[in-house]
């Protein structure tokens, strides 16, 4: 019997001693669409993360007796699913910040989340300017915005494209309107002529009577606002109507994927970006070569973004040193020179990055070229 | 390019979409004819045709003179064989055990199906855009500014093909008159010496088997396919078979053609933002003014 009751004993405190030593952990969300047509935004939103969160990780802990984890949750580039998993973030407590969301209608529905919860939100991509104008003060981006890549885009179509007879296409999400809208104003504004401007739905396929009819106006260019599922069949279903036009879209296109859809149609096609070309940054090379060995795969436009996201977040909850959500939210908000790979990050009072750079690539033997800065 | 060429070509675009519509839209109505069921689960079955031509493709390798006769040829095998499979399998074990459920439990079984094949899809083939190969590049027969692209034009005249086929099977064939006879009073038919049972299987196996090929030329036509693709293209087609007045087989090919170029009018003259909202506008005034399609379904005695 004292034998067995010393076994027993053994076995508690063996228990115990266990538990006693678990680690904590401190969990950041990483929200964006991992599955459907724009799943592969959201799991480069993803990679990046871990990347980061690994490397971070493997430097020790980041507060004494706790170490970082990531919670992914798909958000299927739907606003009410974004604000389902923005709750489901704010209500666990181990949850300091998030990355995300990718798209900025997401980022719209579930800002106001975050911000009842003092959780801090970094968003790789979403560039609408709306966003930041609400006054979320717990809403923060490394991206530029659609007011400056829009103008600059439409600069770069004017000046040196040449467009002077202009049809603008929108996919009617917050980002693609928003981004049409400031295009278009601004070259009006340059003195080109605008044509129409019209919206396709998300998730079509057939844009045959559009184009019909926009090859019966004879554009010298078309201007696309949204993302690269339609990009891809616009651009391919153009060449089938035989209506060879200039083509230009902003970030939403600027993804590995609208080639791999659109094949040789997609060459010559001109795209914008809220940023620079991200693989002739020297800082970026060694992300870059982890990136590619890890996941097999090159990276997506917004990685290196989410990456720089992810670190600030880490820097900001190591100096915190607690799990303490609003205190590192102030962390963040005081980030000053933050050194990423896309360039020396500071954020302004709206939460937006003052980087502000706008690139130009260009489809050239199957990949994006860059062309140079928009202005 | 002057406005009644825009206008033609508008009707060209338009009937290239309406006749794939047409193909499945027959899937739809053949069941319905028969088990007065709408077979939510077509829509599922008519993407998975694109996936199993998609599967067939992938055995050939990947060189830009993609335009192989024998890929073609068996990824529409692949495709149609599978699908009328699969459609078999679906009605054996999800229908018949409730042939004499009240009908509600049937619809119901039909929406649980399509969610169920929709998921695995997704699981076989994962949930990001597929590319599709493209064949016969853009080349195209032009007549002016009109332009009718090969493959514009292959998916016309394969389709017309296979309903010319399909309408000389149900009309000509013994078997088509067993299921003109099943569908008209199925206890009568039963009485007759007819294997309903057997018939409506075949009705499944056909209906499925057209579904499957117009897959393959959603998929060659848009040179992408999804898992969740189904479901839209599935309620236009079933808004097709409506239309042309559900049960009836020639109604569903005139409701597909007729959805197909009354969409691309309304997308290219009013507003392509919103399409959809034309298909189905389209829907409810004719539904007013005919309630029963715009070929009521004949019962000759």
């Amino acid at each position: 019997m004292k034998q067995k009751l010393l076994i027993l004993t053994c076995c508690v405190l063996g228990v115990l001693s266990l538990g006693a030593k678990k680690q904590g952990v401190i969990k950041i969300g990483c929200v964006g669409p991992i599955t459907g047509d724009q799943a592969s935004l959201g799991l480069d939103q993803l990679h990046a993360l871990q990347i980061a969160v690994d490397e971070a990780n493997a430097q020790g802990e980041i507060i004494p007796g706790h170490r970082l984890e990531i919670v992914s949750l798909d958000d299927q580039h739907n606003p009410s699913q974004a604000v389902a998993m923005a709750k489901r973030l704010a209500s666990d407590p181990q949850v300091v910040a998030v990355v995300g969301h990718v798209n900025s209608s997401c980022s719209l529905a579930a800002a106001p989340i975050y911000q009842n919860a003092r959780l801090t939100q970094i968003s790789p991509s979403s560039s609408n300017p709306e966003i930041s104008r609400k006054g979320y003060d717990t809403f923060f981006r490394t991206c530029a915005t659609d007011d400056i890549q829009a103008p600059q885009a439409a600069y770069f179509a004017f000046t040196r494209l040449e467009a002077r007879k202009v049809f603008i296409i929108d996919d009617k999400t917050t980002y693609g309107k928003g981004i049409a809208d400031e295009f278009e104003q601004e070259i009006l504004r340059l003195g080109a002529g605008v044509l129409g401007h019209e919206g396709i739905m998300q998730a079509d396929k057939d844009f045959s009577p559009l184009l019909t009819k926009i090859k019966a106006l004879e554009p010298d260019l078309i201007f696309f606002g949204g993302m690269y599922p339609e990009g891809a069949l616009l651009v391919r279903q153009a060449k089938a109507l035989g209506f060879n036009v200039k083509w230009m879209g902003g970030d939403g296109i600027y993804v590995k994927a609208f080639i791999d859809l659109a094949k040789e149609d997609a060459e010559g096609v001109y795209c914008t970006f809220i940023g620079a070309d991200v693989s002739s940054m020297a800082g970026a090379k060694h992300y870059i070569e982890t990136y590619t060995t890890r996941f097999g795969q090159e990276r997506g436009p917004y990685s290196a973004y989410a990456y720089d996201a992810a670190n600030i977040i880490i820097d900001a909850t190591r100096k915190t040193g607690k799990l303490d959500r609003q205190a590192i939210l102030a962390q963040v908000k005081a980030t000053k020179d933050f050194p990423g790979i896309v360039g020396v990050t500071n954020f302004d009072a709206k939460g937006d990055s003052t980087i502000g750079l706008i690139g130009v690539f260009r489809v050239k033997n199957q990949a994006f070229e860059y062309v140079g800065s928009a202005k | 390019m002057n406005p009644f060429e825009t206008f033609i070509q508008q009707l060209i675009n338009g009937l290239t979409i309406g006749m794939i519509y047409a193909l499945i839209a027959l899937g739809y109505t053949m069941v319905y004819g028969i088990i007065q069921l709408i077979n939510f689960a077509h829509g599922e079955i008519f993407i998975t045709g694109a996936f199993f031509a998609l599967a067939v493709f992938g055995l050939f390798p990947h060189t830009p003179q993609f335009n192989s006769v024998l890929a073609l040829v068996l990824a529409f095998g692949a495709a149609m064989a599978g699908c009328g499979f699969l459609g078999v399998v679906i009605e054996r074990i999800a229908y018949r055990p409730l042939r004499k459920a009240p009908r509600l439990a049937c619809l119901i079984t039909a929406i649980g199906v399509s969610f169920i094949l929709q998921n695995v899809l997704m699981l076989i083939w994962g949930p990001v855009d597929k590319s599709f190969p493209a064949f016969f590049k853009h080349s195209a027969l032009t007549f002016g500014s009109l332009r009718v692209t090969f493959m514009q034009g292959f998916i016309i005249i394969t389709s017309l093909v296979m309903m010319i086929a399909l309408r000389f099977f149900v009309t000509r064939t013994m078997l088509g008159k067993a299921l003109r006879a099943a569908s008209a009073d199925m206890t009568a038919a039963r009485l007759m010496g007819i294997n309903v049972d057997k018939v409506i299987s075949i009705c499944f196996l056909i209906g499925s088997a057209l579904g499957g090929a117009g897959g393959v030329m959603y998929g060659m036509y848009y040179n992408t396919i999804s898992f969740h693709d189904g479901y839209l293209v599935g309620i236009k087609a079933f808004t097709a078979a409506v239309l042309g007045g559900i049960g009836n087989v020639p109604g569903a090919m005139l409701g597909g053609i007729a959805l197909g170029m009354l969409e691309g009018l309304g997308a290219g003259y009013l507003s392509s933002a919103w399409k959809n909202v034309f298909a189905f506008l389209i829907l409810v005034i004719l539904l007013l003014c005919w309630p029963s399609g715009i070929l009521r379904k004949s019962r000759n005695e």
